[in-house]
């Protein structure tokens, strides 16, 4: 499953595509805390998050994420976009709670 | 939004300092990678506050000297140069203790400073010597501009052997073995706008190169977490980056706080970052932690009061094969 | 469901359980306590990795009957005085706040 695929679950809006659109992910982190994010060695990565804020991104492309869906519809200050753009990574955002994310990926996730 | 940061030129703020277009990368690179105390001379000829000057002025003619520091037990209280001799036979007062003559105001110059720092106290002060002290503030040495040369003709020499050793075993190769890749980037205190753009920088930089994802990895976490370090927890300071012979060095110096206690500091989930820091996502406190642990080797001096520098270095090992 | 169903379906670890009886209705996923204060509905179980007392007072405002630490996190004493006084339930699971979303999210939805 792609970022996008998993925005079509949570019915998101994808804000920018960047590089990583298509790779499959390989693991997924619902923290809201950076540190914790940097802390984690996983590769191909799918960030839900309720904060909003540069930071995310800028932390989502040192960990090498395939790109953050912003949870729990929040407004993203619209230097995110810019953000985004500049390091290409994907940005969306949907209005699920993390936990409804989380169980509705989870659902998606598993083999049919 | 906040102030400029304590490094002496002004620049727009956030953007990354530029390489100097004027001199040679190498050259660059070598007068930040060195410090004081690898070009100094420390095998020092001292007296005590007892000497005469005639005692000094022979010292100085017998080991073709131009200035002799005062110390006692590594204690360091003045330097007499060949100026205040001359004053002494010309008031007759050469007889006399050096303590009644020395030059006490005197600018030091501290072993671990790099270079490019001794450098600017030159162009500065147009002193000949400056004497060096260590972080105890005793005296280890004393640099003047014959040291820097005679060092930097050394060094170059050197690394010139690399170059032509590495380049004509694999042709092509670009790797982690050659000099290059050296930049700093001022970070202002709560530049939240900025924050974290440096490593990411970096990192951009980093897969360019095509070193292994993981060794990538490792830098730019190390980067990252330094610079929000300097972001959130300082009063602004420079985060500098290198890679050089198999290694990539991250540093983070600061002039101020400081940290009281640095062991405590590098524990798990400690932190001093106030609620609006950790609104923004940081603060936990896990920053040094995880530095320590993507790195080969972690070192952190900091007092409080004054400055802090942390270092990490993560060995690269071979590039990948294009 | 209660606690207690909740905890043994899950395999939770109950470091403090005032009430093994209490009522929890679903689940929240939050390590932003301002985010929780806003959206955490009533009867949840706080999914989160912030081990300190400032979850418990945050639970108490919104009516929630636990909060599950993640990553084994530390309970400090702190933490667990508070929660002792205020009646709030403190479990603990060394899963990730993802895998727990999920873990809950599957007992939730096969008991409705």
């Amino acid at each position: 499953m792609t970022i996008l695929d998993v925005s079509e679950v949570l019915k998101a809006d994808v804000l920018v595509k960047g590089e990583g659109c298509h790779k499959a992910i390989r693991h997924v982190m619902a923290s809201d805390l950076m540190s914790d994010v940097l802390m984690v060695d996983e590769e191909d990565m799918l960030l839900l998050t309720s904060l909003a804020s540069d930071q995310v991104l800028r932390t989502a492309q040192i960990v090498g994420a395939v790109g953050v869906i912003v949870v729990n519809g929040k407004p993203l200050p619209s230097s995110m976009v810019n953000v985004a753009n500049d390091l290409r990574i994907t940005l969306a955002v949907s209005r699920f709670s993390k936990y409804d994310a989380c169980v509705a990926v989870h659902a998606a996730l598993k083999p049919a | 939004m906040s102030d400029a940061p304590h490094t002496s030129d002004a620049r727009p703020k956030g953007e990354p300092e530029p390489v100097a277009e004027s001199e040679p990368l190498v050259l660059l690179e070598l007068i930040q990678r060195l410090k004081v105390r690898d070009v100094m001379t420390s095998k020092l000829a001292t007296v005590p506050r007892s000497a005469t000057l005639r005692e000094v002025q022979e010292l100085m003619r017998k080991k073709k000297i131009s200035g002799v520091p005062v110390e006692e037990n590594g204690r360091f209280f003045g330097l007499v140069s060949i100026d205040d001799i001359i004053r002494a036979l010309v008031a007759g007062t050469i007889d006399e203790p050096c303590s009644k003559h020395m030059t006490t105001k005197l600018v030091v110059l501290e072993d671990d400073m790099p270079l490019s720092f001794a450098l600017r106290y030159f162009d500065r002060y147009h002193y000949g010597r400056f004497p060096v002290l260590n972080r105890d503030r005793r005296l280890v040495g004393i640099i003047c501009q014959r040291d820097i040369n005679r060092a930097l003709l050394v060094e170059l020499t050197q690394e010139l052997n690399r170059l032509e050793t590495s380049s004509s075993q694999t042709p092509g190769l670009d790797g982690a073995y050659s000099i290059y890749v050296l930049r700093e980037f001022p970070i202002c205190k709560y530049d939240f706008e900025n924050a974290g753009k440096a490593a990411n920088q970096i990192k951009q930089v980093l897969q360019e190169k095509k070193f292994q994802p993981k060794v990538i990895r490792r830098i730019a976490v190390a980067a990252y977490e330094l610079e929000i370090n300097l972001c959130v927890h300082s009063d602004g300071g420079v985060l500098s980056w290198q890679i050089s012979n198999g290694r990539a060095e991250i540093i983070a110096r600061d002039a101020g706080p400081g940290i009281e206690d640095v062991a405590w500091a590098c524990r798990d989930g400690t932190s001093t970052a106030n609620e609006w820091i950790r609104s923004l996502g940081f603060g936990a406190g896990m920053g040094l932690v995880n530095v320590k642990r993507v790195s080969d080797e972690f070192e952190i001096t900091s007092k409080k009061g004054s400055g802090t520098t942390v270092k990490s270095v993560i060995n690269i090992g071979e590039p990948m094969a294009t | 469901m209660t606690l207690q169903q909740l905890i043994d379906a899950c395999g939770l670890e109950g470091v403090l359980v005032p009430d093994a009886q209490a009522a929890v209705t679903g689940a929240y996923t939050s390590d932003l306590l301002s985010d929780v204060m806003a959206h955490c509905p009533d009867g949840a179980v706080l999914i989160t990795v912030q081990n300190h007392k400032n979850s418990v007072a945050v639970c108490t405002l919104v009516g929630s009957p636990a909060i599950l630490v993640v990553h084994s996190r530390d309970i400090p004493e702190e933490m667990r005085s508070v929660a002792q006084r205020e009646g709030v339930a403190l479990l603990r699971t060394p899963d990730d706040q993802f895998t727990a979303s999920c873990r809950l999210g599957a007992v939730f939805s096969r008991a409705s």
